[in-house]
């Protein structure tokens, strides 16, 4: 078998050899001796800290191959030729802000003579001679488990060990044996068909479906359980809250303003789905990193899942360090949840324990750089009208585009004198004081000035003069004139419609049209008139400058019901100094005509923009990310936003290979390459992390303990070789998770016993080895269904907007308060609850349950008396047990032993013994049914899978 | 002694995790108990330290790393930033240049741009032996100033007040790690079982700005969260309903019992088992003890006067010392952390109900200021008449600090976390002034403080390592100090016995 192993001080090898070449060449040899000159600083001043004996900050000064390379800091602190920026002069000369060396406690500062010698030295090229030291002690190597090719199976050898029908019982019984350890007895078939119900469906089993598999005596009576719980609905319910605990998935923002998701719940919808259709891990990892390229917009919801801080401000330090946070999340989460490795750790420093250099940690960020929170259409939920739809507009909008480049190219053609001719033919631009319109002479009874923009707000005009041939302003209301106006600016003394045509000048005796930017005033002549001159403006005194009508048409006509006619417009003008956009100049340099179709294709395609952004608005969005070209991404000294190093692209772990991406990759090609390395069968962690996910959540613990972390920091494998093995075949059955569970399910080692025994408690207490099933108490979810389930209230409404068990107060900074009325809205199963952050729910909350603001790999189980209390007195419990008498009484009538057989066969899935019958009997004769069902509720029994 | 990187503790600490990362479940004591040893037997070891838990009693009370010289927290947390330099922080120069342009760089600050320096609308006096000048604005606080460590140059990561909380709570910026009594209580859980180890008090106006992040437990086991209730609103679902009777609840109780512990003799030894059941007798105690210990009637008519519990004319003061005598009375019974509440985002935004004052510092401090000073005064008073400081650390927070300029245009102080005031007080803290900002009271300039600094100082007052106390989180041995923090040594009383 090869193995992977790059050994990273290789590449720094290779990287002191560039460095090298870079430097002058040809230091004379009188100069600068290494060995006689700068040895003995290092010696003096460096070594004890950075020698043989301690290398602090993995650095070292005492041998040339560990000096050229980088501290844990991710620096290479010698910078060959450049003493300006060499990290390691800075440090010695004291220029960085935090730090110097020698430290300062050690009151040992380098001479200034030396720190010149070591300047000098650097810059001419840092010559250190060849030593002999072998690079070993310096390198970080990969020959950790976790990153080499899958084992291949292990051929056990036969009677060394009672035989199996299975591989993965084989493993385990290999073990157990080492140990001098028995596999249990087979669990008996109630506790069985309850622990898979439980286990794979997160409900317990009806009475009915025990009694069945009870009496099933056939040998597939148990496979086709299994095959059964698998297709069943109910399973991504169950599976699909694990998966959300891992990627931290929330559905409001967390930190101060805490805003709720409404839209986040696709993603949930989706993973529930993807789950129960058993879609192929390979594309589950892909549609969460890259969905947005395969269709699947809504898996992209895994990136943008976790707390974002929406509070922005001026402040740069606050906004930087803002955003590296969220990059932060989305390296991280997609590296643990992903590869189990917690590549985080890498932001400031080089990883202390893992291959993962700084620089992969930007690499990483590189190929996040252009994600961010936000909203985005979900195509896959888009139906065929507005599918359509679009299409029809993009090819319009593609269209329009074409052909405005074609002109813009005209443009760009026309020699210099002929732009001028062009534009010189015009007008001059509008001024707020007076614009003068001349017309051809036009016989008119109606004028009417239409304002299609402005330079600010809502449009002004102090005065719109309309001169006959004879000279005569025929607009003014003393000669009759009327006005008339799309609307007007409310109550305000200062401008009202008449003063548009009284003859007096001035902001104060001026029209405001009712709506920003746009609007028409009119003037209505007592009969038709020869016209030959228009003259208006803002401010006639010249005070006000602002509300300018900037793009406006003059239309005229005989009669209202006429033929009316553009006489006059800005297009005529030259443009308003900053108005026409740097896109829109090429217009002014046109010949007219094509000025006049440029602007119109212009229009056309804001206006096509504008109807595809509507279109957008009533397309189903989701919580799923929006993408960004991405800026470019440098390596940051200590994850310091001011502290930029040199720049990084896009890339995987420098330890297992590259992507070969250029610097400038697209961003959704960065996302996608990112996607396929990490499922591919070729990555050495993606399947072991997954299948060790799956194993947890059935046994209770991994086979790597640290589900996340595969590091050397985390927890060896108990079985190495069955990790591998199910990695492996889990590969080969196309990465299908269903596949997985089934094998999973019909070991023996599942199906035995959960009782303890001594013997093996002594040797393995945690159950390591699993001598039995692993019991434990359930997760919040599923107490809280199997109640529901039970009382015969669970409202199976899957899929959808979530419900609250909270109200919301929709401040600027969202206050949550507990509902105190629950009903069937909230009775659903609680993965469709809204999961508000730093909010627990009022009764399970205490059950450890994760509010998403961290990655949750494996929930922690604690006992608390608050648990105990919330479930003996909560409304929620108390009406369920009042609704669980009720359908019990309808089931069993009024006799109380029927009753009590009842109320265990639902509850607890089995019949009282003689004890507990009697006791219960007792109970609710004396206090009633409803007591007895508070009871079971809480009994351990109901809240234990085992 | 350093010990080199990758030496022994590394091993045990790796056969130590194999059986302790699946939190508290466990039968799994004995080996973690062996493990504890390891680490024990190991004094110049610097690995982690994660605390044994006995699974039946989560909360029972363990050793601190070395002598302690506090035994509780009592936490007193002003949300929404309160300014240093309007209770604290006495900056002559303000008074000086008054209205002036801050000499330097424009500073952008969270909400803009800067007006002109302002000097406090608030008098300053020499106070107590020591003549530290304090504002009047909190003149009964002012009263312990000869008893007072305030720590002036503080400094912050953030300048938002979500953020700002979660770092001084739980000592990350970010949502999600665990409280500073989560931690406390993790390690050494609480002499007193039958109330909660770790109580928050939110202010009678609501809960603060990060809410529950404040005392969540983050990764660590929810047993270590703290429970949240005030004088005027309980525990929730502490009380028996009133629709099941007594001797009913009683009856379903025992039946209960029985039913569970039929089901255990199929699992013996199982803690797990045991500890639910044990669990519900837990409950059942502190049915009983919450209800007396929130029952103020107890409390003399002086005690109600001196916290101003009395004040009809102010119901929020009232009701703020009613909490403090909450605050008190847990204390007193061994309530290993309380964390105290002043100043609230339920009810009202921005300086409305919390220190945050932008706009109209004036008008709304002179609000907030007499809801503090006189109820937060009397239980230091309190505190120190019954003898508690001797084991108690009183510690006074806030998120960060405000500018020493108004915000251009506006009539209050914008966020600061450059430098900020926070103070200790009560056992193992020497009294006097650590550190100080600048001139103006905008940078800290002396003996400059982080949180973690802050944090690693109140740990080590609880004779805990904040370098070693851990937990195991997604493949990180976490700290509430994260892989920051000194201990400010010369604030304790005692330096000398203490490790180093």
């Amino acid at each position: 078998m090869e193995s992977v192993q790059i050994r990273i001080g290789q590449a720094l090898a290779g990287l002191f050899v560039v460095l090298v070449g870079v430097g002058p060449t040809g230091i004379a040899a009188d100069e600068l001796d290494f060995v006689a000159h700068i040895q003995p600083i290092f010696e003096q001043y460096c070594v004890d800290c950075h020698g043989s004996d301690r290398q602090e900050a993995n650095y070292r000064l005492d041998h040339r191959q560990a000096a050229f390379g980088m501290s844990d800091s991710g620096e290479t602190p010698i910078q060959p030729g450049d003493s300006g920026s060499s990290l390691l002069m800075r440090l010695v000369r004291g220029q960085e802000s935090d730090r110097v060396m020698p430290p300062e406690d050690e009151q040992n500062p380098v001479s200034p003579q030396s720190v010149r010698l070591l300047e000098q030295w650097i810059n001419q090229g840092a010559d250190w001679p060849d030593d002999d030291v072998i690079a070993d002690e310096t390198q970080l190597s990969t020959d950790h488990w976790a990153f080499q090719p899958l084992a291949s199976d292990v051929v056990f050898p036969h009677g060394s060990y009672p035989a199996t029908n299975h591989a993965i019982d084989d493993y385990i019984r290999r073990r157990l044996v080492e140990h001098d350890l028995q596999p249990s007895p087979k669990a008996d078939r109630v506790t069985l068909i309850r622990r898979v119900y439980l286990d794979v469906l997160g409900l317990p089993p009806t009475m009915n479906e025990v009694r069945a598999f009870v009496r099933d005596s056939r040998p597939t009576a148990y496979i086709e359980l299994i095959d059964r719980v698998l297709a069943s609905p109910h399973f991504g319910e169950r599976w699909g809250r694990h998966w959300l605990d891992v990627v931290r998935f929330g559905e409001s923002t967390g930190y101060e303003v805490n805003r709720d998701r409404p839209n986040a719940f696709h993603y949930r919808d989706y993973v529930v789905r993807s789950l129960n259709d058993d879609k192929s891990f390979q594309d589950f990892v892909v549609e969460q990193l890259a969905g947005d390229v395969v269709g699947v917009d809504a898996a992209t919801g895994f990136l943008v899942g976790g707390p974002y801080d929406m509070v922005k401000s001026p402040d740069v330090n606050l906004t930087l360090m803002q955003r590296q946070d969220e990059l932060a999340d989305f390296v991280n989460t997609t590296a643990t949840t992903f590869l189990g490795l917690t590549v985080g750790c890498a932001r400031c420093h080089n990883h202390k324990f893992d291959p993962i250099l700084q620089r992969d940690y930007y690499a990483m960020q590189a190929v996040f750089s252009g994600v961010e929170h936000g909203e985005r259409p979900l195509r896959e939920l888009i139906s065929a009208e507005a599918s359509q739809q679009r299409q029809d507009l993009d090819h319009k909008l593609a269209d329009t585009k074409i052909q405005i480049k074609a002109l813009r190219e005209m443009a760009a053609g026309l020699t210099v004198s002929e732009k001028e001719v062009n534009s010189r033919n015009r007008l001059p631009p509008v001024n707020a004081r007076q614009n003068v319109e001349p017309l051809a002479p036009t016989t008119a009874r109606l004028i009417r000035f239409r304002i299609h923009a402005t330079n600010s707000s809502e449009p002004c005009i102090d005065e719109l003069e309309i001169y006959a041939v004879d000279g005569k302003n025929v607009a003014l209301a003393e000669h009759g004139a009327v006005a008339v106006s799309s609307g007007d600016f409310a109550n305000n003394p200062l401008h009202r419609l008449e003063h548009v045509h009284d003859g007096k000048h001035g902001n104060a005796q001026s029209w405001i049209s009712n709506e920003v930017g746009r609007g028409w005033v009119q003037i209505e002549l007592p009969q038709p008139v020869t016209i030959h001159k228009i003259v208006w403006g803002r401010d006639r005194l010249g005070v006000f400058k602002d509300r300018l009508a900037i793009a406006y048409s003059i239309e005229v006509a005989v009669e209202p019901d006429g033929d009316w006619q553009v006489v006059a417009s800005s297009e005529r003008r030259q443009p308003f100094p900053g108005a026409s956009s740097a896109e829109d100049e090429f217009i002014e340099r046109l010949p007219r005509l094509e000025a006049k179709r440029a602007r119109q294709l212009r229009d056309d395609e804001r206006r096509l923009e504008t109807m595809v952004q509507r279109l957008e608005k009533t397309l189903p969005v989701g919580y799923v990310g929006e993408f960004r070209s991405p800026p470019a991404t440098f390596r940051l000294y200590r994850g310091d936003p001011f502290s930029p190093r040199e720049q990084v692209g896009p890339d995987a772990l420098m330890v297992t290979g590259s992507l070969n991406l250029e610097i400038d990759t697209p961003e959704q090609q960065r996302r996608l390459a990112l996607a396929n390395w990490i499922a591919s069968p070729d990555n050495p962690l993606t399947a072991r992390v997954i299948v060790n996910r799956v194993w947890q959540y059935h046994f209770g613990q991994g086979i790597v303990a640290t589900p996340s972390d595969f590091g050397k920091n985390g927890v060896p494998p108990s079985h190495p070789m069955l990790l591998d093995w199910l990695a492996r075949r889990f590969v080969e059955h196309d990465w299908s998770l269903k596949w997985l569970h089934r094998e999973i399910l019909l070991t023996e080692t599942y199906q035995q016993s959960s009782r303890p025994n001594n013997r093996a408690l002594a040797v393995d207490a945690a159950c390591r080895l699993l001598w039995r099933f692993p019991p434990r108490r359930l997760e919040a979810e599923a107490i809280r269904d199997g109640i529901l389930f039970v009382s015969g209230g669970l409202n199976y409404h899957a899929f959808g907007p979530g419900f609250l068990l909270l109200r919301i107060d929709h401040q600027n900074v969202h206050h949550y308060f507990p509902l105190e009325d629950l009903g069937p809205d909230q009775f659903r199963r609680m993965i469709y609850m809204m999961k508000i952050r730093q909010e627990h729910d009022d009764v399970f909350g205490v059950f450890d349950c994760p509010d998403g603001g961290q990655v949750v790999p494996n929930r922690s189980r604690s006992t608390t008396p608050l648990q105990s209390l919330n479930l003996l007195n909560s409304k929620f419990v108390l009406q369920q047990a009042a609704a669980l008498s009720e359908r019990i009484r309808s089931l069993a009538g009024n006799s109380v032993r029927e009753q009590v057989l009842a109320a265990f066969e639902l509850t607890l899935t089995r019949r009282p013994t003689v004890d507990e019958l009697k006791d219960a009997i007792q109970l609710v004769e004396i206090h009633g049914l409803k007591s007895l069902c508070r009871a079971l509720l809480n009994s351990n029994e109901f809240l234990f899978m085992s | 002694m350093p010990t080199p990187l990758h030496a022994s503790h590394l091993l045990n600490r790796r056969g130590f995790l194999t059986n302790t990362v699946t939190g508290l479940s466990s039968i799994a004591l004995a080996q973690l108990l062996d493990g504890q040893r390891m680490l024990a037997a190991e004094p110049t070891s610097r690995g982690p330290i994660r605390p044994s838990l006995d699974p039946l009693q989560p909360n029972a009370a363990r050793s601190t790393h070395f002598p302690a010289a506090a035994k509780n927290v009592l936490m007193i947390f002003c949300s929404g930033a309160c300014s240093h330099l309007d209770t604290f922080d006495y900056k002559p120069e303000l008074v000086r240049l008054h209205d002036q342009p801050m000499p330097g760089e424009q500073v952008i600050t969270f909400q803009g741009e800067q007006g002109t320096l302002q000097r406090s609308p608030w008098q300053f006096k020499p106070r107590g032996e020591s003549g530290k000048m304090v504002s009047t604005l909190v003149d009964q606080l002012a009263q312990h100033t000869d008893d007072i460590c305030f720590i002036h140059s503080m400094t912050g990561k953030t300048n938002t007040h979500g953020p700002g909380e979660n770092f001084m709570s739980t000592g990350f910026t970010l949502d999600g790690f665990p409280s500073m009594g989560a931690w406390v209580t993790y390690a050494l859980g609480s002499a007193n079982d039958e109330l909660p180890a770790f109580v928050a008090i939110p202010d009678p106006r609501g809960k603060p700005q990060s809410s529950n992040n404040n005392w969540g437990p983050g990764f660590l086991p929810a047993v270590f969260q703290g429970t949240d209730f005030n004088a005027a609103q309980p525990i929730r679902n502490l009380e028996r309903p009133p629709s099941v009777s007594e001797d009913r609840d009683l009856a379903t109780r025992k039946f209960l019992k029985r039913l569970n512990e039929r089901h255990l003799q199929k699992f013996p030894g199982d803690s797990e088992l045991a500890a639910r059941i044990a669990s519900y007798e837990l409950a059942a105690k502190m049915q009983l003890s919450v209800p007396r210990i929130s029952d103020l009637s107890t409390e003399t008519n002086q005690t109600l006067r001196m916290y101003g519990a009395d004040d009809s004319e102010n119901p929020t003061k009232a009701a703020f010392a009613r909490n403090c005598i909450l605050a008190r009375r847990m204390i007193e019974s061994g309530v290993r952390f309380v964390q105290l509440f002043n100043g609230a985002y339920q009810t009202g935004g921005e300086g409305t109900s919390n220190w945050d004052g932008h706009k109209l510092i004036k008008k709304q401090y002179d609000v907030h200021g007499p809801i503090l000073d006189q109820p937060a005064a009397a239980l230091i008073t309190d505190l120190k008449q019954r003898g508690l400081l001797q084991d108690t650390l009183v510690v006074w927070c806030t998120e960060f600090g405000r500018m020493p300029t108004f915000q251009k245009g506006a009539s209050g102080r914008d966020h600061n976390p450059e430098g900020f005031t926070a103070w200790l007080l009560g056992a193992g803290v020497k009294p006097g002034s650590y550190g100080a900002t600048d001139d103006f009271g905008y940078r800290a300039a002396e003996n400059v403080v982080t949180v973690y600094d802050f944090h690693a100082t109140i740990l080590h007052l609880l004779g805990l390592n904040h370098q070693r106390l851990s937990y195991y989180h997604n493949g990180i041995e976490r700290r509430l100090t994260d892989v920051h923090g000194h201990v400010i040594r010369e604030i304790l009383n005692s330096p000398e016995r203490m490790p180093v």
